[in-house]
């Protein structure tokens, strides 16, 4: 029993990770029909970012430090992101294979650039002390960092949901997602929702990058590509377009991956590929998102 | 589509007489170079397979590796865990990558575009995850699948033979190129083509989509698999790599950059891929780069750096890679003489 | 007569087929103009065109300004409200959401348009999926007059609908009129003959006829231009 709590929260932090980056991934899909390959590249922006920072910038590894860290990594991400939306999404408007193709070239390019830049061994992050500790739950012992992970999700999905609920933009965006061409018949410059999802979903891959030096005790080139694959899951068990969805799936994806990993090595991974398969034969439309198209 | 007119049709047939005749002067004598276009070769034929799939039928698969992976295993395991020579080997690894492209194809083509895409991944990273971790002792992981030296000819083995190998590599190529042209060529091709444009128009013809997608789908991977057999023998062993989402995505490279659906783009798009990956590298090592300052010059001594820049300057403006390129200055230089 | 809309030439190609084969008509400033013809000839494909929802080559000058370079949003921009031939309202979001995406002006008109539909403002809080169809329709004709506009393009607003939501449809219209021009497609020619007082003819890609709609009183016109009795209502 106690390991078993262990597992599922340790998994629970893995899927906190993912729909960190899962849900930029599911907002830019579901808007813009751009299945973005780069979005690893923006998590391991965010992972140098925090690497820099933590060892050449404010090397005290204290907390507050890290806490910064965490924020520039995910300007970071958003910038990336949103220069990626600027200079290569937007010329190719509507040609959404070629969009893809895009950022799959990107991916390639920006993975091997920090393999140019860092080296191929991965830079050992060190988080400060506090993250060493461990809660006690029943008998179980659980790392404190896998808290910090899922709280810092759940800060992300619930100021997804007031911005989706309460602001224009996230009007505008919950409308695109549904029927962009009507949005724009409304008279709204749907571009503009564009930039701003690949800002939010660049910031959010930033902070999981952060976060995944801390996960992965470091960062090398292919850090956000090993996140990546899960994350693409995760976004098509939810359902494309739909951030609860996408939620859900990360929890399912990984505490599965996770509590299966611990009895059989691999194996967790492997089930929940197929896992992906059977949703997706049963309803191609993912657990809560629109029909892929 | 065909970007060939009639009188340039034999440049391939002229280019692989080249290449057979070359590897017996000075130009491509060094066993070094000469494994670096056996790999070359693989890969062209590779892309050509992956072709069939994009260009001629309209399917973005994120998984093709796996088919390659499993023939290039199924043949290793064979090898060095049962003994069997090299045909029964690869016969048998074929048969293997038939069966697992038939159950994923059926499987993955109940859903169409990027949900298809998903599928094909997922397929392929499960059994890239097999090897990597070398599940129920399958792979022997990163350690790879040696070949067995005892199920081949000795003609195929050592430094001394690397030319055999060159052809060996060249005659796969161009029995996969004979293939293809052939299956595009069929009648079942032209369905595969109207497939690719128009899906309803087929239907409304009679004829099951799903059945010819599939057809499709498994010669590729079959093809993918023989391709995989002989890379166990030209490159002496199954690695994990071999399956993993970045080679499909290498594949999905060489035939944007060569340009799409034309046969020899494909095969162009494979050659310059592997060359020019393999052949940065020692610009870099014979310090030619040293010049330039790190934050530029680490990134460029990474060919899949420069590669990478150049597939995306193709898709934004160069679509039809390469032999679209070639196409339209064909096509302008054409006019401007009448 | 003041020019609300000219159509010059407009062509539209969509994946091969070429369906608005150079189509002209004029469209008369501060009343009703109905664009008419058999089903599939184009009439949806011309309202998308004039709003840029699909390709389009030729001109298209709203007033004095031509708009045919423009992109969906600032044609709407420019003053024109549309309403889509299958509503397409925003079924996951609730009504009131619906209408405020379509603000535009500083001061929207909701007193007109709850004062047209109170049924809108009883289930403001409704989502639109949940609602009838009438009740989709009057979102969709909502949409449009929250904003002052110079031109308001209508498709076949009363498909589908029961006789009393025709009614109240054509009412919420006829009150539009009084503040702006419309070209509405409809099938429903007592409408027709109600509030317009110019008709467009289709046929096939281009403009076949223009007049007004008291020909329609003519059942051999209105089966040669429409292949329907129009008269016998
Ligand atoms: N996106 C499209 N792709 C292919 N064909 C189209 C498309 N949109 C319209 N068409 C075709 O163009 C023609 C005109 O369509 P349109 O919807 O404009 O007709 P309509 O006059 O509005 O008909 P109805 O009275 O039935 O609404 C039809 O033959 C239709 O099939
Ligand atoms: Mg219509």
């Amino acid at each position: 029993m106690e390991i078993f709590i262990t597992l599922f929260i340790t998994g629970f932090g893995l899927g906190a990770l993912y729909f960190l980056v899962a849900s930029g991934l599911s907002l830019i899909y579901g808007l813009m029909g751009v299945l973005n390959f780069a979005h690893g590249a923006f998590l391991t922006a965010g992972a140098y970012a925090t690497w820099y920072f933590t060892t050449s910038i404010r090397a005290d590894g204290s907390l507050s430090s890290y806490v910064i860290s965490l924020f520039i990594a995910g300007v970071v991400g958003a910038l990336f992101a949103v220069a990626t939306e600027q200079i290569l999404i937007k010329y190719l408007y509507d040609r959404h294979i070629d969009q893809a193709l895009v950022t799959v070239g990107l991916g390639f390019v920006a993975t091997s650039a920090y393999l140019g830049w860092f080296g191929s061994d991965p830079l050992i992050v060190l988080p400060p002390t506090q993250l060493y500790n461990t809660v006690q739950i029943g008998d179980a012992f659980v790392g404190i960092d896998r808290f910090l992970y899922i709280g810092v999700a759940a800060l992300v999905l619930i100021a997804n949901f007031l911005m989706m609920r309460y602001t224009r933009i996230g009007l505008i965006i919950r409308a695109g997602v549904e029927n962009r061409s009507m949005v724009t018949a409304l008279g709204i410059d749907v571009r503009k929702a564009f930039t701003f999802v690949f800002f939010i979903g660049g910031f959010a891959a930033g902070l999981g990058g952060a976060l995944a030096t801390t996960y992965a005790s470091g960062v090398g080139p292919t850090l956000g590509d090993a996140f990546l694959i899960y994350a693409f899951i995760t976004v098509v068990i939810g359902g494309m377009g739909s951030v609860p969805g996408t939620a859900i799936a990360a929890i399912v994806v990984g505490t599965t991956q996770v509590l299966v990993n611990y009895y059989v090595q691999g194996l967790g991974d492997f089930v929940v590929v197929m896992l992906l398969a059977l949703v997706l034969l049963v309803r191609p439309q993912g657990l809560l998102g629109k029909v892929a198209h | 589509m065909n970007l060939l007119p009639g009188k340039y049709r034999y440049v391939p047939v002229l280019a692989m007489v080249f290449f057979g005749v070359a590897a017996f002067t000075p130009i491509l004598n060094e066993p070094g170079l000469q494994q670096t276009f056996a790999v070359a070769f693989l890969f062209a034929a590779l892309a050509l397979t992956y072709d069939l799939l994009l260009g001629f039928t309209g399917l973005l698969s994120f998984g093709h590796a796996l088919y390659y992976a499993a023939g290039a295993y199924g043949a290793a395991y064979a090898m060095a865990r049962w003994d069997w020579g090299i045909i029964p080997a690869g016969i048998f690894a074929m048969v293997f990558a038939t069966l697992i492209a038939l159950f994923t194809g059926a499987t993955a083509l109940r859903v169409k575009g990027i949900a298809f895409a998903m599928v094909t991944l997922a397929f392929a990273e499960a059994g890239h995850v097999i090897a990597v971790l070398n599940m129920w002792g399958l792979s022997n992981g990163d350690q790879t699948l040696q070949l067995n030296f005892d199920s081949v000819p000795d003609f195929f083995l050592g430094v001394n033979n690397t030319r055999n190998l060159y052809l060996l590599a060249l005659v796969t190529l161009i029995l996969i190129y004979v293939a293809v042209w052939w299956l595009t060529q069929s009648s079942m091709g032209r369905v595969l083509q109207a497939l690719r444009d128009n899906e309803e128009r087929v239907s409304v013809l009679g004829l099951k989509p799903f059945n010819f997608k599939l057809i499709a789908f498994v010669l590729a991977g079959v093809m993918a698999a023989f391709v995989g057999v002989i890379a166990v023998i030209v490159t002496n062993n199954a690695n994990p790599v071999m399956g993993s989402t970045q080679t499909t995505i290498s594949l999905l490279l060489m035939v944007i950059l060569g340009g799409i659906a034309t046969r020899w783009g494909a095969v162009i798009g494979g050659l310059i891929y592997v060359v020019l990956s393999q052949r940065l590298t020692t610009l870099d090592t014979q310090g030619a780069l040293s010049g330039l300052p790190e934050w530029i010059g680490g990134p460029m001594s990474e060919p899949a750096f420069i590669l990478g820049v150049i597939f995306i300057l193709v898709v934004m403006f160069s679509p039809g890679g390469i032999a679209g390129a070639l196409y339209r200055l064909r096509m302008k230089f054409g006019s401007s003489v009448k | 007569m003041t020019k609300a809309l000219t159509l010059a030439d407009v062509n539209v190609t969509i994946k091969g087929s070429h369906i608005l084969q150079g189509v002209n008509f004029e469209v008369e400033a501060g009343v009703v103009t109905g664009l008419l013809g058999r089903n599939g000839v184009g009439k949806s494909t011309t309202l998308r065109s004039i709003v840029g929802l699909v390709p389009r080559v030729g001109s298209i000058k709203l007033f004095e300004q031509e708009i045919s370079g423009l992109k969906t949003h600032e044609v709407i921009r420019a003053g024109v409200a549309f309403v889509p031939e299958d509503r397409e309202i925003f079924s996951t979001l609730t009504v009131l959401e619906n209408l405020k995406l379509a603000e535009r002006d500083k001061n929207p008109d909701y007193d007109t348009v709850y004062n047209l539909f109170p049924e809108l403002l009883k289930r403001k809080s409704q989502r639109a999926g949940t609602l009838s169809g009438g009740q989709q329709q009057m979102v969709a004709v909502a949409r449009a007059l929250l904003n002052k506009t110079k031109l308001l393009l209508v498709d076949e607003p009363t498909k589908g609908l029961a006789p009393k939501l025709v009614t109240e449809v054509a009412d919420a219209l006829e009150v539009a009129a009084q503040a702006t021009t419309i070209l509405l497609v409809e099938q429903n020619l007592p409408l027709i003959k109600r509030i317009a007082k110019n008709i467009i003819v289709m046929d096939q890609g281009v403009v076949v006829h223009s007049g007004v709609p008291t020909e329609l009183e003519n059942p051999e016109f209105a089966k040669q231009m429409l292949g329907v009795s129009g008269g016998s209502h």
